[in-house]
């Protein structure tokens, strides 16, 4: 009896065992490598010197100050491609969700349908679609003839802020849809019931606000270097303003509704969390779509890391750089956790 | 970076069918090597293949309708092996990457042979990173290697490389897209080309070659191969603005064929051969006013190599004057086979004429070999490139 007892609390641990082996070869004992090569000197040709004999700690000061460029285009480029991600994700997840009916399964693949190419090829093909060949400067540039000759897309933050949200978009669509489509329908129904109607005058002004406040991100974010090779400008800053807050506006009186605005949204947001984490973490240490689509000067931290590793051999930078990037993230959703207090991260139920 | 877009040979690139051409090359060559397996197979000769070959893209011959390559067919048929022939190599210092790892302990690289830039070829052997090639079983390239390719310091007595080709870094452009023809490296700066420029990355090729652009502006004193960290700190400082306002779009390996298939490169550092033989008809290459770069790649069979023999028989068979011509004729890089130019008068006078081929006098006095760097000097230099690369 005893015995039976002794060897059933073994049980879970031996159900453990098997992750707990895979993660400690292979995350733990990396990961230690990877710490003790970030305090170290020298290179691969050089030879390491590693802890304990040298503890070189300035590979992290020094890494952060000289490529501090790169990680602020990796946090411009992975926030904003997660919000674009989200303004495109969240209505289409919404319409599949509620307006899907017998079509939603087939919805669904066509959102994960490309996720069956490689990753790489999608890359590529986003090369040819903005290139120089490509349907999107046929338009602008042979068809409307509203840019020079000479003008090119790849290569500018715009081209690596597309290719980041198209590639993602699927992580935001997928938790999103989940957490609405599980929402409780007779709320809504009450909700109407006790006069949720149109959020005109709230809808109005939210929606200006945010986006006249999102175009302006999108200036500043994709401005720094500038898609037209000009300085941002306060008058653009403000005409993009202006014009962000009028869609924003338009969209927020005729589109959204107080029983959206009231239960809905606030039903989804575990799945708001969830899908912008789910994206904004691989956006922001993809190296992929700048290496491709981007130039020399919206290079991001993951280019720095790759390069470093694979090109200069530079480990010890390498290593620092890639733990600031992990520490920088975790940073990064803590705040957020903190900010949005959803309950399933907390422990409580949704 | 550059591993990444190396894989783009895979995809059909539009407009010029020239480019498909070479992608197709790497695919025949990976259909031949899967077709046989890669179980070794003794020939009557007792080599073993399959010969794994590392090459850089646009460096070997093709058939008319560019999916199978004259070299490789007959040596295959020769020594009954297959060749296992991909185009992996886009610079030398991404290359240099994916082996300094295995070969510094003391692995199997996974290749029999593999094609290095001078320098980097130097800095392999040194390492003790190469297998000696036998004098026995190499007495065709041993007769008939170019005498001016001998006696180099890093390896006097051919004992651990072959000349693969020899060729030139220069300006390459698309005449219709410029719109007028390019002398000179100051051409790439013309703002009229603004976002449509790529430099090769590293420092090897770009720095040597704006370097001469500076001399000649009386900026910097030293030719190439005596170029200091302090004249390389000057080419950086120049190139920066250019990259900062976006009119350098991007430092590139062996890629830049694809971009400038696609038309999104008007003007580049190219290699000399490859845009005759893999671009597209309006596609030129210039020897630039300033100079040029000349560079040797090297053929060299890794340490621990499984099949040596089987490399070995490849540099032989490289070597003969035919088999050296045709590759030459199809490349147009400079061959390091002596006999060659004869050979191919024979055929073809005209292609005997080509610049690519056979640079004349004129333009050899301007060509310029690149500066050898110690290792800690190299780290620096290399630094100033990354800066410029934005990573």
């Amino acid at each position: 009896m005893r015995k039976s007892l002794r060897s059933r609390s073994a049980i879970p641990y031996l159900l453990m065992a098997p992750g707990l082996l895979w993660l400690i070869v292979f995350f733990v004992l990396p990961n230690v490598q990877m710490i003790s090569f970030s305090l170290s000197e020298g290179t691969l040709r050089t030879g390491f010197t590693t802890p304990p004999e040298v503890w070189n700690f300035d590979n992290y000061i020094g890494g952060l100050g000289r490529f501090s460029d790169n990680f602020r285009n990796s946090i411009v480029y992975g926030g904003l491609a997660t919000i674009l991600c989200f303004l495109i994700g969240y209505p289409l997840a919404y319409s599949i969700a509620f307006r899907g009916g017998r079509w939603k399964s087939l919805l669904l693949f066509l959102v994960i349908a490309p996720f069956f190419t490689s990753f790489l090829i999608r890359t590529i093909s986003w090369k040819i679609i903005l290139g120089n060949d490509g349907p999107l400067l046929a338009l602008l540039r042979d068809g409307l003839g509203v840019v020079p000759a000479n003008f090119s897309i790849l290569g500018t933050p715009l081209a690596v802020v597309g290719g980041l949200t198209y590639q993602f978009l699927p992580f935001m669509v997928l938790p999103l849809y989940i957490s609405l489509e599980k929402i409780d329908r007779r709320l809504i129904e009450a909700a109407q019931d006790l006069y949720a109607g149109p959020w005109r005058r709230g809808g109005t002004i939210t929606g200006a606000i945010f986006g006249g406040f999102l175009l302006v991100a999108l200036q500043v974010g994709l401005g720094y270097a500038s898609v037209t090779g000009e300085d941002p400008t306060l008058a653009a800053a403000v005409a993009g303003a202006l014009i962000g807050a009028l869609g924003g506006g338009l969209v927020g009186r005729y589109l959204v509704s107080q029983s959206f605005v009231r239960v809905t949204f606030p039903l989804s947001l575990p799945g708001v969390f969830a899908a912008s984490i789910l994206t904004f973490i691989p956006a922001i240490g993809d190296y992929v779509n700048a290496s491709l689509l981007g130039g020399p000067k919206t290079q991001m931290v993951g280019n720095v890391i790759q390069g470093r590793f694979l090109q200069q051999n530079d480990y010890p930078i390498a290593a620092a750089l890639a733990f600031i990037l992990m520490a920088a993230i975790l940073v990064a959703i803590a705040v957020y956790a903190r900010l949005l207090g959803t309950e399933e991260l907390t422990g409580g139920t949704a | 970076m550059i591993d990444l877009e190396e894989r783009i040979r895979t995809y059909p690139v539009t407009r010029r069918a020239f480019i498909q051409g070479t992608s197709l090359a790497g695919v025949a060559a990976f259909l031949a090597a899967c077709g046989g397996g890669s179980s070794p197979q003794p020939s009557e000769g007792g080599i073993e293949g399959p010969l794994n070959f590392a090459n850089w893209p646009a460096y070997i011959d093709l058939t008319e309708d560019e999916t199978s390559s004259p070299t490789l067919t007959d040596f295959e048929a020769k020594y009954e092996i297959e060749v296992n022939y991909k185009e992996d190599i886009q610079t030398n210092e991404d290359f240099y990457a994916t082996l300094a790892p295995l070969l510094g302990s003391n692995l199997d690289s996974g290749w029999d042979m593999v094609v290095l830039t001078d320098y980097m070829a130097a800095r392999v052997v040194r390492a003790g990173w190469i297998e000696k090639i036998d004098a026995v079983g190499t007495p065709t390239a041993h007769a008939n290697v170019r005498d001016e390719l001998k006696g180099l310091d890093w390896d006097p007595n051919m004992d651990y490389h072959f000349p693969w080709q020899s060729g030139a870094t220069g300006v390459g452009y698309n005449v219709v897209s410029t719109g007028r023809d390019l002398t000179k490296i100051e051409d790439l700066f013309d703002p009229a080309f603004k976002g449509k420029v790529t430099l090769l990355s590293g420092y090897p090729d770009t720095f040597p070659l704006i370097g001469l652009m500076l001399k000649g502006k009386g900026e910097i004193s030293n030719f190439p191969a005596d170029m200091t960290f302090d004249d390389a700190q000057k080419v950086h400082d120049y190139l920066k603005p250019f990259v900062d306002s976006g009119h350098i779009r991007k430092f590139t390996g062996n890629e830049y064929l694809q971009d400038f298939g696609s038309g999104d490169t008007w003007v580049a550092f190219v290699w000399s051969g490859d845009l005759a033989s893999s671009g597209g008809e309006d596609d030129r290459f210039v020897y630039p006013e300033e100079g040029s770069i000349i560079w040797t790649d090297n053929m060299l069979i890794p340490k621990g190599a499984k099949h040596k023999a089987a490399a070995e028989a490849m540099i032989d068979f490289v070597y003969d004057v035919a088999n050296a011509a045709r590759l030459a004729a199809w490349i147009y890089y400079i061959s390091p086979v002596k006999g060659v130019a004869e050979e191919i008068a024979k055929s073809d006078p005209d292609l005997a004429a080509n610049e690519l081929l056979f640079p004349g006098p004129e333009i050899t006095a301007q060509m310029y070999a690149q500066p050898a760097l110690e290792d800690a000097e190299d780290l620096k230099w290399a630094d100033l490139a990354a800066d410029l690369e934005g990573a």
